[in-house]
């Protein structure tokens, strides 16, 4: 595939029909750096299922094996300092965009190592230096959040500093999130105010045990419903991390140089259950191999061997610096001591008032300059 | 070393699951990500899947037991990687403690006033709803009682209670000698709101100012004998001086002559005061629940015998009566208590604040004196200063002892 | 000293406008705030002055730009957003409850939210009952908000800047009935500083707590109450997080009787709370339970007479005095 198809919105006739070239792919120490990124945020989630499953993370836990190819590629066709918002499945995400796993993992441990002090936990990882603004737990509430960043870049930009807007936002939702109505109030707002935000749906085919088909319409053309709203869409393989990349890339530059928004569909599996108590019965365990069997790992892997000169030694040496990065991001995030109870008063107001306490920075803001 | 397969938790709320069925025999070769076994947890039904490669060695839970979390469940020989610690979540939330509720039958205000005026709050109705006694009736209470005792003189001091102790015509007097009823048991009776007071500041007076006593007697005839010659004179106009109205004016009149007698103390100062007021103790009848009260006969050194005697009988008729007002009780600045009446020779009084002395006054007795050489009957009269010694010493009390001497025994100068 | 009387709704916008030209982050959005002047014609003339990046028209989507001025506010931009009623923030529960008041604290300290959410507040006139909402007390259960609502043209000036200034959510409750009140706003800047009630009227008998619009009826409940020989000492609250609750106990250890008047329903109100904080700080001090007025516990009626008979007014208030008093 040469062109990314995109469709020209059916409601405007303001925007001109968008043909959009594949960028091209970056060297291949980047290449493998998406690859070592892809099996750290697999080894992750099977060590955070197996972390609940013993009872070091509480709540609810949702993990991210399958679908890495779209945090990861995505997330490399974008500028550091370009906004990030996230639904609940974020701890991929945060790992993308470079979080130190530790901290990650001490989150969902609530404990005071955690990027949140462990007050967040695994659905809300929030990360300033990164500009990651949160994993958010209400479905489809982080899409007006996704509107307000790039409302803010693009504000600072033109309003603040008198120049052009060059910051673009990426705001990733659920095939569930489709449905809510937050989203189309925010691709409505986006559409209007000209938001250089990217909605990013990760269409794992499932919301929670509702297959797509049985709780939307226009379940195979889900990319279309942005056109109400005169915005832009694609479909982008989101089992591919390339294709993701060359795909993002052009979309992203477009959007900052035109100052709009988009709406990609990445087409993506999650693997495992929604979330850490789902026993998957809405669904065959055929499906599930069938879609195994196109792992964007193992696709990675392939193309990399194929293309880059990447070994079956080379795999292996990945595979375990990345178990030995985990076991020592577990190991960290167990000696992490619990939250201490002054906290439980901080972080609610920034000033001190009454019981409250002010704020206090988490250990992985700790002499990073703001 | 085995890498133990543990009970997992499935759900947000499972506690114990069962195991339906091992996928895996002992010997099996295992792969991270292989299902060992279904969990019936509370919600679902689950597939265990191995995190871990290795050799399925032992099966320690069997297929249909019900365990909970945590608890290990088989065996995994290798020594890839060991799946371990189990800590327990932490869970330190402390009851919350239930505050305790007693039916409201007066309302806090005035059950912190009821306290403060020493009111108490089981002799009053309530005029809130269901009786409540609320912060109006105790103000009404604190009212009326300032103007038929002095229980109201918690702010002021020179409505201070007279100390005397003694409970006039009423001790065995009134109550059979035959022991009726209940008479003989041991009992209890709540404090009246005067007798509160009463037990509240004579304490404090006791205990704060430094007392001592200085008597002295008299030689009563030449005032009795002006006395009779007066009465006779004043009866159609309806007056009769007590032998108490003459020592009024005369320690009004010494009070004169010994400022000091004429004051308070002010703790880094002494206070002496302008008007003479002299009060005089008033017995309350039993019957009216007992007592006693200090009217003040003001500016006593101004005052002729007479009216002194009508102001000190209207006081004590009033008092009796109706109650005096806090006017009539206040300002003070020397007390007499006087049971002479009652054939009390001699007694001492405590010092009723912030006056700094009280005369304790005896009966005028018959005794065997001498006068003129020969030794006749007459009439002697012992009365005792307390005295308040930062205020008074001894030899000033002495002095005052002598003024007064001069005046009761030379008894012509009241008159002028 | 100048001795200025402005409209209320003048004030607040004044209060927006001078904040606007003295820190380019903050900016205005909300329903008809620009090209219409404002529905209530707050934001009269700052189009024209600030532009349309600045003051700027959304669609009738509260959902949608209340979670983007929060998004905006993440990054450190101040937006005020302007709801034309606060009966409609109902639509946006999820981002001004669940992202602006508690943003900080998920992040661990990493995100504040320096946002104003005002508008219209409680009963207009005869709006029905989807348009009277009182939210205070459905708000300002959750922690992480500030709350305020001011009763005349100095206050609404003074705490409308000190709510922009404030690093956390505000939640800023105007009363349509009161925006064509007059009052004295000094030329100078000032502000009203969040968590100190004002002690509007001076008394020794009942004190009289309340919040915004109802204060009116507390006033002429006192002139009444005076008549009869009952001193009401009146306290605006100002605001309700942070509550100055020290002024209100300090007041009732005076007069030892005291009726909160609070416009919302009374289960779980603000009412409720004050009167339980007055129990339990001053306890010692009451003749009376602390008595409470509230809207009645129905949806608020259309009907000219049962809305007046529903909302807390002079009578109701009269009555709970002299009860709290007794001199029924």
């Amino acid at each position: 595939m040469d062109k990314i198809e995109t469709e020209q919105n059916m409601a405007s006739t303001e925007l001109p029909h968008v043909q959009l070239g594949k960028a091209p792919l970056p060297e291949s120490p980047i290449l493998l750096g998406w690859l070592r990124q892809m099996l750290l945020i697999r080894e992750f989630e099977v060590r955070t299922m197996q972390a609940y499953q013993n009872r070091l993370i509480g709540g609810f836990c949702h993990v991210y094996i399958g679908q890495e190819a779209v945090a990861v590629g995505s997330i490399a066709a974008v500028n550091p300092d370009d906004p990030i918002v996230l639904a609940y499945r974020c701890h991929g995400h945060a790992l993308a965009r470079g979080m130190d796993p530790k901290y990650c993992m001490a989150e969902m441990f609530g404990r005071i190592g955690g990027c949140a002090k462990g007050k967040g936990g695994s659905m809300h990882m929030f990360d300033a230096p990164h500009h990651l603004y949160g994993g958010h737990g209400i479905v489809g509430a982080q899409t007006p959040l996704g509107a307000g960043l790039a409302f803010a870049t693009k504000y600072e930009d033109e309003v603040l500093h008198d120049g052009k807007s060059q910051h673009v936002t990426l705001c990733y939702l659920g095939d569930g999130a489709i449905n809510q109505g937050a989203f189309y109030e925010a691709m409505n707002l986006a559409g209007l105010f000209n938001l250089p935000v990217i909605f990013i749906l990760e269409n794992n085919r499932y919301s929670m045990g509702t297959a797509i088909e049985r709780g939307t319409t226009m379940a195979s053309e889900l990319h279309t419903k942005s056109a109400a709203h005169g915005i832009n869409h694609a479909i982008v393989d989101g089992k591919d991390v390339v294709s993701m990349y060359q795909s993002f890339k052009s979309i992203a530059d477009w959007c900052r140089e035109e100052s709009r928004p988009f709406f990609v569909e990445a087409q993506t599996y999650r693997y495992k259950g929604h979330s850490m108590s789902d026993p998957r019965k809405y669904r065959t365990r055929e499906e599930e191999a069938r879609e195994e069997g196109s792992d964007c790992i193992d696709r990675l892997e392939k193309f990399l061997c194929d293309e880059h000169d990447l070994t079956t030694d080379g795999i292996k040496q990945l595979t375990r610096q990345v178990k030995t990065q985990v076991r020592e991001a577990v190991d960290w995030a167990k000696n992490s001591p619990e939250t201490p109870m002054d906290e439980l008063y901080k972080d609610v107001y920034v000033d001190h008032w009454g019981p409250f306490t002010g704020t206090s920075k988490p250990e992985m803001l700790q002499g990073e300059d703001e | 070393m085995p890498i133990e397969i543990t009970m997992p938790r499935l759900s947000d709320t499972m506690e114990e699951g069962t195991l339906l069925h091992w996928h895996k025999q002992v010997g099996d070769v295992v792969s991270s990500g292989d299902v060992l076994a279904d969990i019936e947890t509370d919600k679902a039904t689950m597939e265990l899947q191995s995190f871990d490669d290795g050799i399925f060695s032992e099966i320690l839970v069997q297929e249909g037991e019900k365990v909970e979390v945590g608890k290990v469940i088989a065996l995994l020989s290798e020594e890839v990687e060991s799946s371990d610690s189990q800590a327990s979540p932490p869970n330190s939330s402390s009851p919350s403690q239930q505050e305790e509720h007693t039916g409201m039958t007066i309302s806090p205000v005035a059950r912190r006033l009821a306290d403060e005026y020493g009111v108490d709050i089981r002799t009053i109705q309530g005029s809130g709803p269901s009786g409540r006694v609320i912060k109006r009736d105790i103000l009404q209470v604190v009212d009326t009682t300032k103007e038929t005792s002095a229980a109201a003189a918690t702010t002021k001091p020179a409505e201070l209670l007279q100390p005397i102790v003694s409970e006039p015509e009423v001790v065995a007097t009134s109550q059979p000698i035959v022991p009726v009823g209940d008479w003989r048991e041991n009992r209890s009776e709540p404090l009246s709101n005067m007798r509160q007071v009463i037990a509240k500041r004579l304490v404090e007076s006791k205990q704060t100012i430094p007392h001592y006593q200085v008597t002295m007697s008299f030689d009563m005839d030449p005032l009795l004998d002006m006395r009779k010659t007066l009465n006779k004179q004043l009866a159609p106009s309806g007056v009769k001086l007590s032998v108490n109205d003459f020592l009024v004016r005369c320690c009004a009149l010494a009070m004169s002559e010994h400022p000091a007698f004429n004051a308070s103390f002010g703790g880094d100062c002494i206070y002496y005061h302008g008007p003479v007021n002299v009060g005089i103790a008033i017995a309350l009848p039993e019957e009216k629940g007992g007592g006693l009260v200090v009217g003040s006969i003001r500016d006593a050194d101004q005052k002729s015998l007479r009216a002194i005697s009508q102001e000190s009988a209207r006081l004590g008729n009033k008092a009796r009566d109706k109650g005096l007002s806090v006017e009539e009780m206040s300002d003070t600045t020397f007390t007499i208590s006087n049971l002479g009446m009652f054939g009390v020779e001699h007694f001492t009084a405590i010092i009723n604040p912030p006056n700094s002395a009280i005369l304790a006054v005896g009966a005028a007795v018959e005794k065997p004196v001498v006068r003129d050489g020969e030794l006749v009957v007459g009439h002697e009269l012992s009365a005792t200063l307390s005295l308040d010694h930062r205020v008074i010493d001894g030899a000033m009390a002495a002095r005052y002892l002598k003024t007064l001497k001069d005046l009761i025994e030379n008894p012509a100068a009241l008159l002028v | 000293m100048s001795e200025r009387i402005i409209e209320f709704r003048d004030a607040l916008c004044e209060a927006m406008s001078e904040e606007m030209r003295d820190d380019q982050k903050v900016f205005l959005l909300g329903e008809e705030v620009a090209q219409y002047n404002g529905a209530y014609k707050i934001s009269k003339g700052m189009l024209d002055e600030f532009g349309p990046r600045r003051v700027i028209d959304t669609p009738i989507s509260e959902s949608g730009f209340s979670g983007m001025a929060i998004g905006a506010a993440m990054r450190g931009l101040r937006p005020i957003v302007e709801f034309m009623s606060w009966s409609f923030s109902l639509v946006a529960a999820d981002p001004i409850l669940n992202n602006a008041a508690k943003m900080l604290y998920m992040s661990g300290g990493q995100f504040g939210c320096p946002i104003v959410f005002r508008g219209n507040d409680g009963a207009g006139g005869q709006l029905g009952s989807t348009h009277s909402w009182c939210v205070e007390s459905l708000y300002a259960n959750v922690p992480g908000l500030k709350m305020a609502i001011p009763y005349d043209a100095y206050d609404a000036k003074g705490m409308l800047k000190t709510a922009i200034r404030d690093d956390n959510p505000v939640f800023f409750l105007e009363s349509e009935r009161l925006l064509s009140t007059t009052g004295h706003v000094p030329q100078e800047d000032y502000t009203v500083p969040f968590g100190q009630a004002f002690v509007r009227r001076q008394g020794t008998d009942c004190t009289l707590i309340s919040f915004g619009r109802p204060l009116h009826f507390c006033f002429e409940a006192a002139e009444e109450l005076a008549k009869e020989g009952i001193d009401c000492e009146i306290i605006d609250g100002r605001t309700i997080r942070p509550l100055d609750i020290d002024t209100m106990v300090k007041s009732v250890k005076k007069t030892n009787a005291c009726v909160v008047v609070d416009q919302s329903w009374s289960f779980a109100s603000i009412g409720s709370e004050v009167a339980s904080q007055i129990h339990r700080y001053c306890f010692d001090d009451l003749d009376n339970f602390v008595h409470r007025v509230h809207s009645d516990d129905v949806p608020t009626p259309y009907a000219s007479n049962l809305e007046q008979a529903y909302l807390p007014n002079t009578r109701k208030i009269c009555e709970a005095v002299r009860s709290a008093t007794y001199n029924t």
